[in-house]
């Protein structure tokens, strides 16, 4: 008998960043590492499956902003310049580890990395991942979702119904553009979820999202069945609901399996530690210290001295994780099962698909063997969200409550007092662009491409990202800078539209540099009634 | 932020970044010492973080591989570069937790001048009013004086599960002038829908194994009472 279901959401997302007025650009190296270190690894960890006939299910959230990048012919491009020039740093490594026992098998596994990718993307996948992935998603093995439009944390604009329709609007154009089909599965980025946002999203055909245990539990009325089976909104609407145990296996930093301390280490880097003439090339402008992906150190665990990283104590380590989430798996659907009415206990494990490969470099390979180690497992099956709500179409009825899945379970991460500026910006941005939604309702030509854009600035300066990096001190004046730019594209084109003149030159410099939603209708923002 | 990316930065830049994380350093310490302070401050940073429950956000993180540029941002108290007001009479409020919500208003400069032209304005207010709720209770309301040269503020709010509007006032002699208003917001639920007792023991239980106690979430009482009700003069 099936005593247990899990769900593997992965949520794939960068925000946009795309600078083709530099000829290079740090934060577009976010872009680059995640296809050579997550998106290529787990295509081929698909091909491998699919080779072996292994059962294999995923369901993944593509943001419109990724999926953008993903499909940019300027960023393919400098993607293979960057890749290139990763190789020619595998060969140097090669070079200066040979004699090496330790390092020179390490500098090997980096070189068939990077050569690998480059045939990949080049040769397999003619630079289309957006192809590859919709090659899996045809075939079922992929549930395909969107998330917002620029991974706006939904609860803050929940009293600006234009925005968060804009959000939802734009991603769904964005998805059908690229995949031929309308998406059934919306990722609320961050989680964010509040009462109400399921009228916007049936409202476009979405079937199903997910929201974090706390949000489920606090809904009204409480879900009977905890998170091991989702609720159905009043309209229909199905709320998927994050499992807090199978997250923590992965997510929690001190106890979860990427804490392993024969794991690769993130953090120890040759960008960071060989000297600069010989590093140089290879890292921001010759001088600026960043990460490379060179990295030959083991967790090790606490102490001074790393030990070198071994692949194949990491290989032993990953065989083990993955029993180990089988089983737990196993043992938590048997003891939920006792109280289910006879419906498998659903266990739901979200996790940002960018810290598999990345961060944790092991993550593939995990994600590979509890596929295999599922196979051959009774009482366990892996299914995908949309399966699953065709299996079981009834459900409780309840509304999850507003929460996320960040710090403290609400809106903290994104409003504080490093970031909530943002907030007079954005709102007032959201004010006046529904303005002018109502007083050009019916334009064409020129204004209509001027008002378009305006609404492209709206939705770029709602990213959650950059009051995300804000306060984390990461990259924190780009953040500043992102938003800053959109604040001010916006209000000079609402200028332009007051004052009724349109520099077109500079109109056509923007379109083409946030080039990002080219469906986009700004209509979107009239005032709903 | 590990030893070796502090060791890399200018001893000034070690000291603006202690600052900014609130160590108060003597002057001209030696600089091993500074790392040593910092690393203990961004080790207990993190474990506070950590045990703030959910850490899906702080792993976020790893993904925007960063630069020794980040240290000398995170040294630099950068104020925003575009204008920061937009020279208009508004207030603003939006929930942050089922405690908090954060508030943000200005006054434009014409209506600040006429303020400031009669002798008897006092001060501006921002009053807190609890609407009408399901419950049919009526509403109510406490007001929390602000200075002229605010424009923000964090409001704490006494309870979840709650309408909430604030209204912006200027205080003229004995008589309250209404500024602005605010959209309603709601405060979401910080205890459960139902009471234990409510649901049946198979929900009571498989509530318990999704996580309500890591969570720390409290189910509801049979009878709870408002948390701080004499926050408010009916």
């Amino acid at each position: 008998m099936e005593s247990g279901l899990v769900a593997l959401v992965l949520n794939s997302h960068l925000p946009f960043v795309r600078q083709p007025d530099y000829p290079r650009f740090l934060e577009e190296r976010w872009l680059f590492e995640s296809i050579s270190e997550t998106y290529l690894p787990l295509l081929r960890v698909f091909a491998r499956l699919e080779a072996d006939k292994v059962p294999w299910k995923i369901s993944l959230a593509l943001s419109p902003t990724l999926e953008a990048m993903l499909g940019d012919s300027l960023l393919r491009s400098r993607y293979v310049s960057w890749l290139s020039s990763q190789l020619e740093l595998a060969e140097k490594e090669k070079a200066r580890c040979s004699g090496n026992p330790v390092f020179a098998p390490l500098s090997e596994v980096y070189y068939e990395l990077y050569r690998k990718n480059y045939e990949d993307f080049t040769v397999l996948y003619g630079g289309n991942i957006l192809g590859a992935l919709d090659f899996y998603y045809k075939k079922g093995r992929i549930d395909l979702m969107t998330s917002g439009a620029t991974n706006a944390f939904m609860p803050i604009y929940r009293n600006y119904p234009e925005a968060t329709t804009a959000q939802v609007e734009a991603a769904v154009v964005s998805f059908r553009a690229a995949f031929g089909r309308s998406p059934s599965g919306f990722w609320m980025p961050q989680l964010g979820w509040y009462p109400g946002v399921e009228e916007t999203l049936s409202a476009y055909g979405l079937q199903y999202s997910v929201v974090s245990t706390r949000g489920a539990l606090l809904g009204d009325p409480t879900p009977r069945q905890g998170s091991y089976a989702p609720v159905s909104c009043p309209n229909g609407f199905t709320t998927f609901i994050r499992d807090v145990a199978a997250t923590d296996a992965v997510w929690s930093e001190t106890k979860g399996y990427p804490a392993d301390p024969a794991y690769r280490d993130f953090y120890r880097d040759i960008g960071f530690d060989l000297p600069l003439e010989y590093v140089g090339p290879y890292i921001e402008q010759n001088q600026i210290r960043t990460f490379t992906g060179f990295k030959y150190w083991a967790i090790t665990g606490k102490g001074d001295q790393k030990i070198p990283y071994s692949p194949d104590a990491a290989r032993g380590r990953v065989a083990e994780h993955a029993e180990r989430f089988i089983r737990d798996r196993i043992g938590q659907a048997t003891a939920a099962a006792a109280h289910m009415d006879g419906r498998p206990p659903l266990m739901v494990a979200p996790y940002d698909a960018e810290l598999f490969g990345h961060w944790w470099f092991e993550g593939p390979q995990w994600i590979e063997s509890i596929f295999r180690k599922a196979q051959g497992v009774d009482g366990l099956r892996f299914i995908t969200l949309s399966e699953y709500r065709r299996s079981y179409p009834d459900n409780f009825e309840s509304v999850p409550e507003y929460a996320s899945w960040g710090d403290g379970g609400y809106g903290g991460v994104w409003m504080e007092k490093s970031n909530d500026w943002v907030y007079r910006h954005v709102f007032k941005m959201i004010e006046r662009m529904i303005e002018l939604a109502e007083r050009f309702p019916n334009e064409s030509g020129l204004r209509e491409r001027v008002l378009n854009q305006a609404a492209r600035e709206v939705l770029l300066a709602q990213a959650s990202d950059w009051p995300f990096l804000l306060r984390a001190g990461k990259s924190g004046s780009f953040a500043r800078k992102q938003i800053e730019d959109a604040v001010t594209n916006f209000n000079r084109i609402y200028e332009m539209l007051c004052a009724n003149t349109v520099g077109t030159e500079w109109l056509t410099r923007l379109e083409k540099r946030n080039n990002i939603f080219p469906n986009i209708n700004y209509r979107v923002f009239r005032r709903k009634r | 932020m590990n030893v070796e990316r502090l060791n890399g930065l200018s001893i000034e830049a070690l000291y603006a970044l202690a600052d900014k994380m609130g160590l108060d350093l003597p002057p001209a310490l030696e600089r091993v010492f500074v790392v040593e302070a910092l690393l203990e401050a961004i080790e207990e940073d993190s474990a506070e973080r950590k045990s703030a429950g959910d850490a899906a956000v702080h792993i976020e993180e790893k993904k925007y591989s960063g630069s020794e540029l980040d240290e000398i941002d995170a040294s630099i108290d950068a104020a925003p570069c575009i204008e920061c007001r937009y020279n208009e009479t508004v207030v603003q409020v939006i929930a942050r937790d089922p405690e908090w919500a954060f508030v943000f208003w200005d006054v434009k400069d014409e209506d600040f001048d006429e303020l400031h032209a009669s002798d008897a304005y006092s001060h501006l207010f921002l009053r807190v009013i609890k609407e009408p709720g399901y419950d049919g209770k009526t509403s109510a309301s406490f007001e929390v004086v602000v200075g002229d040269e605010d424009d923000h503020w964090y409001l704490h709010l006494p309870e979840e599960d709650r309408a909430y509007r604030v209204d912006l006032y200027a205080k003229i002699g004995a008589k309250a002038r209404l500024l602005a208003h605010s959209p309603v917001i709601r405060t979401p639920r910080a205890l459960m829908s139902d009471s234990l007792a409510d649901l049946d023991p198979d929900a009571a239980e498989l509530a318990a194994l999704s996580g309500l106690a890591s969570l720390k979430i409290v189910p509801a009482p049979e009878h709870h009472p408002s948390r701080i009700l004499g926050a408010f003069d009916d």
